[in-house]
């Protein structure tokens, strides 16, 4: 049979109707920072429902991480940020009442740039820090009293322990007032240098798009989401229900890459829903998604210390996440930025001091990559100018000091099933390294999986001898249900067709964390294999529960960050047109650690997948503020690859006999921007800052002149 | 006003303003699902349609300015068809909302001829874009197909 996502027999949250229901238009704050002062909807026709953020206050704050969210805001965070909500029973009616109100604002300071935003005379987004008890705070936060800070991740490796530290950092010290050079004083050389990477969107075909209903006082919603028991757990404290009154219906998602995590448009949903007692659908329009959430734009300050022979003694890392106005998951995305920025390296001494930091733009959140991506661009940039400064092949100097079966990683963690000198080599033979590296480069990466996390699983022999599969794994295009239907099948060894896999239902599937860091199809396969063995022991369900266990302590990094890791290397050959400072990709290459395939296509697809959208991050996606405003929240001014950027493309799925199912779905994202930006400065550049448009090139050449005409 | 509109070989009449959009009038009326909206501005092709067999933007175009004409949307297209059967052979999707935009582009070129090498094949999908990122399997179905 045809693939439905084929012939379009497949519905979307977007496509998902109710009988009588009405739609929700947001109006959205004017201003970056301030106060709502008046709201006048005097020409708003009378049918028309009119939420305003006096309205939803009883119901207090909501977050992932941090509860510093009120479903509407009577103090916006960000230009964009939702302040009232109408619903009408046509969309146009909707349209046209938003535009009918007015809303009156007092401003007040804002501040958009991450190193900006740690000053201390910096205007504080919000006024106090708050915590929340939301199972997505897998860890305590650490926010700094009295700045913008509201989660600070560190490493301190053992002998760097308990000195007394300065809180925020803004600057790498000077060695003269550094409380930890002594960590740099086996080194020869120190080398250090800042990154940058932009703000980007996610940009999934699919808006978001949401159907909220009560349904004899308990709360239904249809969404497209990765994280439907995280959202019912946060919708439950919302209206004071417990968790069980609260249904989520995680419809097949027209993409997602993380832009569909935890809250987004449900709350206010459920607000009006119940406000006019019937189904409310909002759906997103694209400007909206751009704002909705975006990916960190980051400053990196690195700095790393080797002796002359190349042996690694020391890394010092100061990470700054910009989360925009609300926290989202930024305090999870610090504590893996953090540890990625170490690389898969081993090192005497690792310090790193990762700020997630408030400032007046749209939130930032999840994002194909999860933060490794922005620091494995300073991580691996640095190496490479390491590399240059002591006068050794870039290849074999991360051979040298990469991590291996049995050594420790700087949580102390030991690391097991590593694979990077056999991807470091793949990536390196597949750009001809051997013959001269003129225009190429190299880059290598470990990225962290969900721990802790749960995954349970269930599956039901139907009368008509089908089974099935109750999995809270959701699909965004990643093929969740072929992987589940395929795992399925060979455990039970009966055909594919008798497998049936609905889509995740908290009223019907038990609880997973939830479908996000790749983690899925490694958890959720060992969890229908507890299932399937259960099953197979008699009854009619089988029921398994995989946990795995970790975390790391957020003031010395201790402990274990990942239960196993995603590992990936790339490399690049490009030509630079030294005029214009156009990049010429002729090969990118990824090279990603897969242990077992489940589901070949979709593996090949889910890293050709990363490769292109890293392929865009590192040549031109950025979105552009001006004063806090969206400049280009359009698809012609934020550009995206299309089939014709994409003509070098080649990757390998690295499979080792009999290993553990590895996620893919993240793994070949962190490696290209480096694995391009060396093959850039191969070429007498010296890039810092994605994306490498051809003026930053331009601008980056080393020897400073104008491009030879 | 009243139209009379020619949506895969069925005559439909609706009820719409002039200025209403083709995409909306398929979603919303014809109760089809096959074209959708990304960007909203005529340049990803999620809402592609054929128009007397020619690729539109349906999301940029007036309904009204589709009298007359045959209107094909992926759900016209038969199931068995040779484009669809390798877009499902060469595993051509990730999410799939992209890609009924993506098959009735690539039947386009195919008819016409114009999917004769890969570099053609790219240059044809400028106008198609999928953020999954499934443009090599998916210039290997067109390639199949054209063969």
């Amino acid at each position: 049979m045809t693939d439905a996502r084929i012939t379009a027999d497949i519905r979307y949250s977007v496509d998902h109707k109710v009988p009588g229901m009405w739609h929700l238009r947001l109006v959205r704050a004017g201003i970056p920072a301030g106060t709502v002062t008046a709201i006048d909807a005097t020409a708003v026709d009378d049918e028309v429902a009119v939420i305003t953020p006096e309205d939803v206050l009883p119901h207090g704050k909501y977050g992932c991480q941090i509860a510093d969210q009120h479903v509407l805001a009577s103090e916006p965070k960000y230009l964009g940020d939702p302040v009232v909500a109408v619903v009408a029973a046509t969309e146009k009616a909707a349209r046209q009442a938003a535009a009918a109100i007015d809303v009156r604002y007092e401003t007040s300071p804002a501040v958009f740039d991450e190193l900006e935003a740690v000053q201390p005379s910096a205007p504080l987004v919000h006024a106090a820090h708050v915590t929340s008890n939301s199972d997505s705070a897998y860890f305590e936060m650490r926010p700094q009293d009295g700045t913008n800070v509201c989660h600070h991740f560190r490493i301190r490796t053992p002998g760097l322990r308990g000195r007394h530290e300065p809180n925020l950092l803004i600057d790498l010290p000077s060695p003269g007032d550094d409380r930890l050079a002594d960590a740099f004083a086996d080194a020869d050389v120190v080398f250090e240098e800042t990154f940058r990477t932009p703000a980007a969107s996610h940009v999934p075909m699919e808006p978001h798009a949401t159907v909220a209903e009560w349904v004899d006082g308990r709360l239904e919603v249809t969404t497209g989401t990765q994280t439907p028991f995280n959202l019912r757990q946060d919708l439950a404290v919302l209206f004071g229900l417990p968790a069980e009154s609260v249904r989520v219906v995680a419809a097949p998602m027209g993409g997602s890459f993380g832009a569909k995590t935890f809250m987004r448009t449900e709350a206010i949903a459920a607000v009006a829903a119940k406000a006019v007692g019937r189904p409310v659908r909002c759906v997103l329009d694209r400007d909206e998604v751009f704002g909705e959430v975006t990916r960190h734009a980051s400053t990196v300050r690195m700095r790393i210390g080797a002796r002359r022979d190349g042996k690694f003694v020391a890394k010092q890392m100061l990470a700054y996440l910009n989360t925009g106005g609300y926290a989202d998951c930024g305090p999870g995305v610090a504590q893996k930025m953090g540890y990625a920025g170490v690389g898969p390296y081993r090192f005497d001494h690792v310090a790193v001091d990762s700020y997630c930091a408030y400032t007046n733009l749209p939130p930032a959140g999840a994002f194909r990559g999860y933060g490794a991506m922005q620091s494995a661009w300073a991580c691996e940039r640095l190496v490479d100018m390491l590399a240059d400064e002591l006068r050794i092949d870039p290849v074999e100097l991360r051979r040298m000091n990469l991590l291996r079966d049995g050594d420790a990683f700087c949580t102390g963690e030991i690391m097991r099933d590593t694979h990077f000198e056999e991807l470091l080599d793949d990536v390196a033979k597949a750009v001809a390294w051997q013959d001269g590296r003129k225009g190429k480069g190299i880059a290598i990466m470990l990225k962290g999986m969900q721990t802790p996390s749960r995954a349970e699983a269930a599956i039901r022999s139907l009368p008509d001898g089908r089974f099935e599969v109750h999995s809270g794994t959701a699909d965004m295009g990643q093929g969740s249900v072929e992987a589940l239907t395929r795992i399925v099948a060979d455990l039970l060894d009966v055909h594919p067709d008798r497998i049936t896999v609905p889509c995740p239902d908290t009223d019907l599937v038990p609880y997973d964390t939830r479908t996000t860091s790749s983690r899925s199809t490694h958890m959720m396969s060992r969890a229908l294999a507890e299932a399937a063995r259960e099953l197979r022991n008699g009854g009619t369900v089988g029921r398994g529960r995989i946990v795995n266990e970790g975390g790391l302590d957020p003031d010395t990094g201790e402990g274990i960050a990942s239960s196993h890791w995603h590992q990936g290397a790339a490399s690049a050959h490009v030509e630079i047109d030294d005029e214009t400072g156009v990049i010429d990709v002729k090969t990118l290459y990824a090279s990603s650690y897969a242990g077992t395939v489940v589901n070949r296509p979709a593996a090949e697809l889910q890293n050709e997948g990363s490769m292109i959208m890293a392929l865009g991050s590192s040549l031109f996606e950025e979105i552009s503020y001006q004063d806090g405003q969206l400049v280009n929240p359009n698809l012609s001014d934020y550009n995206i690859a299309s089939a014709l950027d994409c003509a070098s493309i080649q990757h390998r799925l690295m499979e080792s006999p009999g290993a553990e199912v590895h996620g893919l779905g993240e793994t070949a994202v962190p490696p290209v921007p480096p694995a391009l930006g060396n093959a850039v400065a191969s070429l007498g550049y010296r890039p810092r800052e994605l994306p490498m448009s051809p003026e930053r090139v331009l601008a980056s050449r080393v020897d400073g002149r104008p491009a030879a005409r | 006003m009243r139209i009379e509109l020619s949506v895969n070989g069925n005559a439909i009449e609706v009820d719409v303003e002039p200025t209403t959009m083709l995409v909306d009038v398929l979603r919303d009326h014809v109760a089809l699902t096959g074209p959708r909206v990304t960007c909203g501005v005529g340049l990803c092709g999620t809402c592609t349609v054929l128009l007397d067999g020619e690729p539109v933007s349906s999301c940029i175009l007036m309904a009204p300015l589709a009298l007359g004409k045959q209107i094909t949307t992926i759900e016209g297209i038969p199931r068995d068809d040779e484009v669809v059967s390798c877009f499902d052979r060469q595993h051509a999707f990730q999410c799939g909302f992209c890609i009924p935009g993506m098959v009735l582009t690539a039947k386009n070129m195919v008819e016409h001829g114009t999917a004769t090498s890969r570099e053609q094949i790219r240059e044809g999908l400028g106008g198609n874009l999928c953020r999954c990122g499934c443009y090599t399997k998916i210039v290997d179905a067109i390639e199949e197909a054209a063969r």
